[in-house]
């Protein structure tokens, strides 16, 4: 129990801290959220459906980031290969953006435009293919390879030009993304246990790496029906434009879930 | 013991969590930028240069900054790092004249009964990016008119009146756009009609009407277009078109546009309104006319959308090539207010995607019309 807790503990530390995790160049980071409460419904030994709600906060717990809700189907075609597919409704704020102008040596002159924060509304499915391995008696390594797909319909802004010193509107194209998301994680998942602890990484690709997301936390299963999900997530954003403020992210989060 | 504890105090932990992000996370994240927003309209000066056109050769006055120049009647004024408000008065005709504007400020242009046509190039272009004000000044008539053939330039231009940026057309003169060789007004931008009355014609030699990037909206005025070329557009408009007020005709009368790439035949039909995007109609009046081959009233990739105002779509055109319909949308239609008649004489007058034979499944009526008419030729709706 004790060497099987070590070895978790240092496959963590060992995640946080590899050289994927250090900070962008900008070196900002803010503190968030996330909150989640879910239905599991076991159709059979192999298939199980679910649905998800979601709450997410960001600067430093200030700001609502978004709501979704999601609805999702299991497929388990033996003990160590499984298959998701979910539908998922965001319902997000977007950042503010600000655009500069910038003279011929590329110094920043002043204002372009700044575009407030606003609310849309996205489409998201996925499908995703699950290996588990056990590498002793109550240690699993799992990766999972997830594609996504998210579409942001068509939406007019409004933005601030500074140097016509007015409102104007700015309609932003309806939009599809294709991502690739690579997750490995460790689990100590020990028979009856009421703690059963992870760590995992996550990678989000979409031709390139676009986030890396490190997370440690542990299942708590207060009865057969009900449990939660505790964790401390890091998330180190990758290859963005310069005028984009996208920053790591520190995420604490309580999810729960209720079987049937 | 740690287990009982857990399972005792965690769902009392997790429902205080609830309640402090919910309490806490209610805090915009917006840099405040109120200092610059509130003082909107505010402008520190302002140049007013007058030009004034006359044969092949024009003159300026107010000119205090030196940034036109002016050669023969071409008009060129160069004024790229200026933070003063601009105003050009345009006056006088020309048969072989032009402006074009270099400018990283919105700035305004005043029509004050000017007649420009150039050969060669748009009678007007602005190669500013930023908010392009086109007034037609109170009781005048201008006439803006492009050549058959554009010398090649390093720089857009694409129409007799073209815009890099945002095109405000306001005032209460009138305006005649002549299109021979490329769309009447463009904008690489977006374009709002805020007033005055602007014809617009385009030959069989041009192509559309009005073409815009990135929206399109009337708010007032009164706009006629009429064009003529094979799978030309009345309105080519890439992003959201929003009929606020205002009276607008369409007419084409081109057949289909037959291209071939490398073996693939494509064929463009004309329409009176192409929207990329939604369309939107809550006032005013719209009518269009279209008698081409195939031709279309209004052709729209997602919704077409009716709650208010006047709307009359008639296509008269055969069905050889392309089949005309009066409302072609993607996604759907839907009209909950206002009026719309649409007739065809060929094919279906409403056409939201669906392959079905009943015509009330080919559009969404939202409420309880006055008058209903839906057939496969003619449907009329009114709230």
């Amino acid at each position: 129990m004790e060497r099987n807790l070590i070895v978790i503990l240092l496959t963590a530390l060992s995640l946080l801290f590899s050289p994927l995790s250090s900070p962008p160049a900008r070196a900002q980071s803010e503190g968030g959220l996330v909150l989640s409460a879910g239905a599991d419904k076991k159709i059979d030994r192999k298939l199980s459906i679910g649905a998800e709600a979601a709450f997410r906060t960001r600067n430093d717990f200030r700001t609502v980031d978004r709501w979704s809700g999601s609805l999702s189907a299991s497929y388990k075609f033996n003990k160590w290969l499984k298959a998701d597919a979910a539908y998922t409704l965001l319902y997000g704020n977007n950042r503010e953006s600000i655009t500069y102008n910038y003279d011929t040596n590329g110094v920043v002159t002043g204002y372009n435009n700044w575009r407030p924060s606003y609310w849309n509304t996205r489409h998201r499915l996925n499908a995703s293919l699950t290996a588990d391995y056990k590498f002793s008696n109550n240690l699993h390594f799992s990766l999972r390879e997830r594609w996504q797909y998210t579409y942001r319909p068509e939406k007019t802004v409004t933005r601030w030009d500074f140097d016509n010193s007015q409102w104007e509107d700015k309609v932003r194209a309806g939009k599809g993304k294709n991502q690739l998301r690579s997750r490995l994680q460790v689990e100590y998942d020990k028979k009856r246990a009421t703690l059963k602890p992870y760590a995992s990484m996550e990678l989000y690709n979409s031709w390139a790496i676009e986030k890396i997301r490190y997370t440690v936390g542990t299942d708590i299963k207060l009865t057969n029906q009900h449990s939660f999900d505790v964790f401390y997530r890091y998330q180190n954003v990758k290859n963005i434009d310069e005028d984009d403020y996208d920053p790591d992210m520190h995420y604490v989060g309580v999810g729960y879930k209720f079987k049937f | 013991m740690i287990t009982t504890i857990i399972k005792k105090l965690f769902p009392a932990c997790l429902l205080c969590c609830g309640i402090a992000a919910a309490l806490t996370a209610c805090v915009n994240d917006d840099t405040d930028f109120s200092a610059y927003t509130n003082e909107q309209g505010t402008t520190t000066s302002n140049d007013t240069i007058r030009i004034l056109y006359s044969g092949t050769t024009a003159t300026v006055s107010g000119d205090s900054r030196g940034v036109v120049s002016v050669i023969g009647a071409d008009v060129t004024v160069n004024d790229p790092t200026s933070t003063s408000t601009m105003v050009l008065v345009l006056s006088g005709t020309t048969p072989d004249g032009s402006l074009i504007v270099y400018r990283s400020l919105k700035y305004e242009v005043v029509l004050n009964g000017v007649s420009i046509t150039n050969a060669d190039g748009p009678a007007i272009n602005n190669q500013c990016g930023k908010a392009f004000h086109l007034t037609l000044a109170d009781g005048t008539v201008n006439t803006l008119t492009d050549g058959t053939a554009y010398a090649e330039q390093s720089y857009d231009q694409k129409g007799t009146l073209f815009s890099e940026g945002q095109i405000y057309v306001e005032g209460t003169g009138t305006l005649n756009v002549n299109g021979n060789s490329k769309n009447g007004i463009a904008s690489d931008d977006y374009i709002t009609f805020r007033s005055g009355t602007v014809y617009v014609n385009v030959a069989a030699t041009g192509s559309n009407g009005v073409k815009v990037n990135d929206g399109f909206t009337i708010e007032g005025g009164t706009l006629n277009i009429d064009v003529k070329a094979d799978g030309a557009r009345g309105i080519r408009n890439e992003a959201r078109t929003t009929i606020a007020g205002g009276n607008t005709t369409i007419t084409t009368s081109g057949g289909c546009k037959i291209e071939n790439t490398d073996g693939i035949v494509d064929t463009t039909s004309c329409a009176g309104i192409k929207s990329d995007s939604l369309f939107v109609m809550t006032a005013g009046t719209l009518t269009i006319t279209s008698t081409g081959d195939g031709g279309k009233g209004i052709n729209c990739s997602e919704n077409i959308e009716l709650s208010g105002g006047t709307m009359v779509v008639t296509t008269t055109g055969d069905n050889v090539m392309s089949k005309p319909k009066a409302l072609k949308s993607d996604t759907g239609i839907i009209v909950s207010g206002g009026s719309l008649t649409a007739t065809v004489s060929k094919s279906w007058a409403c056409d939201n995607g669906t392959e079905s034979d009943e015509p009330a499944d080919r559009i969404t009526i939202v409420g309880t019309p006055v008058t209903q008419t839906l057939t496969k030729k003619l449907v009329k709706v009114e709230f």
